[in-house]
C-alpha cells in the first residue's frame, strides 16, 4: 500500500463521455480531484453537472455502453482503477471503496431481508461462516446508528422508513470496512431532521474510524456543515476547489460566487437573493471557451476564445481568467 | 381470511353457473343423443323410449335440478354410449391427463424461464435474436398445425417418436411439447422482459457497488424479482394447457380428459360432457388459486 502522504484517491484529468453511433461528447471533462485519508470532500453542483457520473465512474458503475471513460486516471492504493479487470474491480467495490446512493427506498432489493442483503455483502468479500457474517452485519447496523439492529435485521426494505433505509445503506457500505465511502446525494430524499442525523453519522464515521468520504451534493448547506474540502462542478468541469472555509469566505469563480449569492441567509430578505442569469449549456453544445462565459458578468474576450485551466490562486484552485476578489 | 372465504364462495358460484351453462349448451346444440347408443336400425319408438328413460322429456330446468341432486349425492351418472360409470371412467382419464398436462407445465417453466434468462443475459446478441424469434414463432403457430408438423418430422420421417397412443416416456414427448409450445414462448418473453426491467433497477447498482458477482446478482436477486410476474400469470398458463389439451389429446390419441370430452361432445353423450367440462373448470380455478397463493408466498410485501 501507499505511504501516508499520498492521497487516498487521486482522480487526474478524468473525462467520461457518451459514445453511441455518431454521437460523441464528454459529460465529465478533465476532472482533477483528490481525497486524502480521514477527510470529507464535497463535490457540489447543479443537476446534470457531472458530479454523480464522476462518482459512479470511480467504481465503474456508470452504464457502459453508452458511457465510457475517455481519458484520465483514477489512482487508488497505487493502482489505476480505470485499468482494472471486472473481477479486480469487484474486489475494490464494497471492500475498499463503498457507495451510498440517493434514493434508499429503491436502492435496496425488495425481495430480501436487510439481514440477507448485509450478510451477502459480507460473504462476497470475506470467507466467513453465516454466524460471523451475521455478527458483522449486526455491528454495522449499530454503527450506522440503527437503534434495534436485531429487529431491522429480519425486516424487509418496504418495512423501513426513508431514514432507516438510508442507515441500512450506510451499514451496507460499512460492512466490509472500506477506506473510502462515496455518498451520492445521501440525504436528498430525506426530511430535514433525518438529514441532519445522517450527516452527523457520516462525520462520526470519519472521526471514529478515520474513514474518508466523498460527498456528492447540490446542497451548499450540507457542504458547509460536514465537508473539509470542496470542489464545485459546472458543465462537467471542476471550476473551483479548496478548503470549505476558504471557498465560502472568498469564492473566486464567478459561478461559485453566484451560487453562494443564491443561498438564503438568516436575517436577509428574499429580495437579496441573486439568481444566476441564463441557463446551463447542454453537454453537446458547449462553447470552445469557458462554458460559463455566456452567463458571466465578468466575461472578457479571452473567455470566449480559450478554455481556462484549473490554476492555483491564493488558497484555492480556480478555472477562470478573471476571478472575483 | 375474509378474502379466502370470499374466494371459496365465489368458486362455488362459478362452478354452479358453469354447470348450468354446460348443461344447457349441450342440450341446445342439437344432434341426436340416441345415435350413440342405439343401432342405426332402431325405430323412432325405440329412440323415444330411450329419451324418456334418460329423462329428456322433462322440462330442462327439472332435468338440471335432478342432475344437481344426484351430483350432490356423489352419483355422476353413466356414459350414454356404453353405460360405464363415470366415476370409474374418470380415474384413468384424469391420471392420463395429469401426466400429459404435468409434463407440459414442467416444460413451460423448465424451458421457458432458463431460455428467457439466457436471452436477457445475452441481450442483443445472435442468441437473443434466435430465442426471441423462436418465441414469436411459438406464439404464432397454431398447435394443431405444429402437431402435424412434428408428427411428420419426428414420427413419419425420422421415426424417433411414436405419433400416437400411450406407453413409455417416448409417447409423451411429442404431445407434451406441442401442448407446451405456446406457454414456453410466452414464458420466454415474459422472463426476458422482466429480467431486463429488473436489471435496470437501482437496487442492482447497489448490489454491484457492494462487490457482488454478476452471476450472483443475476441468479439470486434479479431472477427472484423477475419470478413475481411469471408466478402471477402461471394460472393463465394452466388454463391455456387445459384448453389446448382437447386438441392435442385428440390429435395424438392420448386417452385423457380432453379426448373423452371431445368424443362426448361429438356423440352428444350428455353426462360425459357435463362431468368433464366441469372438471376442466375446477382445474383452471385451482390453477389460478395456486398461482395467487404462490404469488403471496413469493412476495414479502404480501406475506408479511
Amino acid at each position: 500500500m501507499t505511504t501516508h502522504d499520498t492521497p487516498l484517491l487521486e482522480i487526474d484529468d478524468l473525462s467520461v463521455g457518451l459514445r453511441a453511433g455518431n454521437i460523441a461528447y464528454d459529460i465529465v471533462r478533465n476532472v482533477n480531484l483528490t481525497v486524502n485519508r480521514n477527510e470529507i470532500v464535497a463535490v457540489v453542483g447543479e443537476s446534470g453537472c457531472g458530479k454523480s457520473l464522476t462518482a459512479l465512474s470511480i467504481l465503474q458503475l456508470h452504464s457502459s455502453p453508452p458511457l465510457f471513460i475517455t481519458s484520465g486516471s483514477i489512482m487508488y492504493g497505487g493502482v489505476d482503477l480505470t485499468k482494472l479487470s471486472k473481477s479486480e474491480m469487484r474486489n475494490i467495490r464494497g471492500a475498499e471503496i463503498a457507495m451510498i446512493f440517493q434514493d434508499p427506498m429503491s436502492a435496496l432489493d425488495p425481495m430480501f431481508t436487510v439481514g440477507t442483503l448485509l450478510t451477502t455483502a459480507v460473504r462476497s468479500h470475506q470467507s466467513v461462516g453465516k454466524d460471523v457474517a451475521e455478527k458483522v452485519a449486526l455491528e454495522a447496523l449499530a454503527d450506522a446508528g440503527i437503534e434495534d439492529p436485531k429487529r431491522r435485521f429480519s425486516e424487509y426494505p418496504f418495512q423501513l422508513s426513508g431514514g432507516v433505509s438510508q442507515r441500512v445503506m450506510i451499514a451496507l457500505a460499512l460492512v466490509n470496512n472500506p477506506k473510502l465511502i462515496i455518498a451520492d446525494e445521501p440525504t436528498t430524499a430525506l426530511d430535514v431532521t433525518v438529514q441532519a442525523q445522517i450527516l452527523d453519522r457520516l462525520k462520526e464515521l470519519k472521526k471514529d474510524r478515520g474513514m474518508s468520504i466523498m460527498l456528492i451534493t447540490h446542497n451548499l448547506g450540507v457542504v458547509a456543515s460536514v465537508a473539509d474540502r470542496m470542489a464545485v462542478m459546472y458543465t462537467g468541469e471542476v471550476v473551483e476547489k479548496g478548503a470549505v472555509s476558504d471557498v465560502f469566505e472568498r469564492p473566486q469563480h464567478p459561478y461559485t460566487n453566484g451560487l453562494l449569492g443564491a443561498v438564503p441567509r438568516l436575517g436577509s430578505a428574499a429580495a437579496d437573493l441573486t439568481p444566476i442569469a441564463g441557463r446551463v449549456p447542454q453537454p453537446d453544445e458547449l462553447p470552445t471557451g469557458c462554458s460559463f462565459a455566456e452567463r458571466c458578468s465578468r466575461v472578457m474576450e479571452t473567455c470566449r476564445a480559450t478554455r481556462p485551466e484549473l490554476t492555483v490562486r491564493g488558497l484555492a484552485e480556480v478555472r477562470c481568467f478573471n476571478p472575483v476578489g | 381470511m375474509i378474502s379466502i372465504v370470499k374466494r371459496v364462495l365465489l368458486t362455488f358460484l362459478l362452478l354452479l353457473l358453469s354447470s348450468l351453462a354446460v348443461f344447457a349448451a349441450i342440450r341446445l346444440s342439437g344432434g341426436d343423443v340416441t345415435a350413440a347408443r342405439l343401432p342405426a336400425s332402431a325405430t323412432a319408438q325405440d329412440r323415444a323410449a330411450f329419451r324418456e328413460q334418460i329423462g329428456l322429456n322433462k322440462p330442462i330446468l327439472t332435468q338440471y335440478v335432478d342432475y344437481l341432486g344426484k351430483v350432490v349425492k356423489g352419483d355422476l351418472g353413466n356414459s350414454l354410449t356404453n353405460n360405464a360409470k363415470i366415476s370409474t371412467l374418470a380415474v384413468d382419464k384424469i391420471k392420463n391427463s395429469l401426466i400429459l398436462g404435468g409434463a407440459a407445465i414442467v416444460l413451460v417453466f423448465g424451458i421457458g424461464i432458463p431460455l428467457g434468462m439466457l436471452a436477457a443475459f445475452r441481450r442483443n446478441s445472435w442468441l437473443d435474436t434466435s430465442i426471441s424469434s423462436a418465441s414469436v414463432a411459438g406464439m404464432a403457430i397454431p398447435n394443431f398445425w405444429l402437431a402435424l408438423l412434428v408428427v411428420w418430422l419426428f414420427s413419419s420421417t425420422l421415426g424417433w417418436f411414436p405419433s400416437a397412443g400411450q406407453g413409455g416416456i417416448k409417447y409423451l414427448v411429442l404431445p407434451s411439447i406441442v401442448l407446451a409450445a405456446e406457454g414456453i414462448a410466452l414464458t420466454v418473453r415474459m422472463t426476458r422482459s422482466a429480467m431486463l426491467e429488473n436489471l435496470g433497477q437501482d437496487f442492482v447498482r447497489t448490489l454491484r457497488a457492494s462487490g457482488l458477482s454478476e452471476s450472483r446478482i443475476y441468479f439470486k436477486h434479479v431472477l427472484r424479482n423477475s419470478l413475481l410476474p411469471i408466478i402471477s400469470l402461471a394460472g393463465l398458463r394452466v388454463g391455456q394447457i387445459v384448453g389446448y389439451a382437447l386438441v392435442v389429446e385428440t390429435i395424438f390419441g392420448w386417452p385423457g380428459v380432453g379426448q373423452i370430452l371431445v368424443n362426448g361432445v361429438l356423440r352428444r353423450d350428455y353426462p360425459i360432457v357435463q362431468f368433464f367440462s366441469l372438471l376442466l373448470v375446477v382445474v383452471v380455478t385451482l390453477g389460478n388459486l395456486a398461482a395467487s397463493v404462490g404469488y403471496t408466498l413469493a412476495n414479502p410485501r404480501l406475506r408479511k
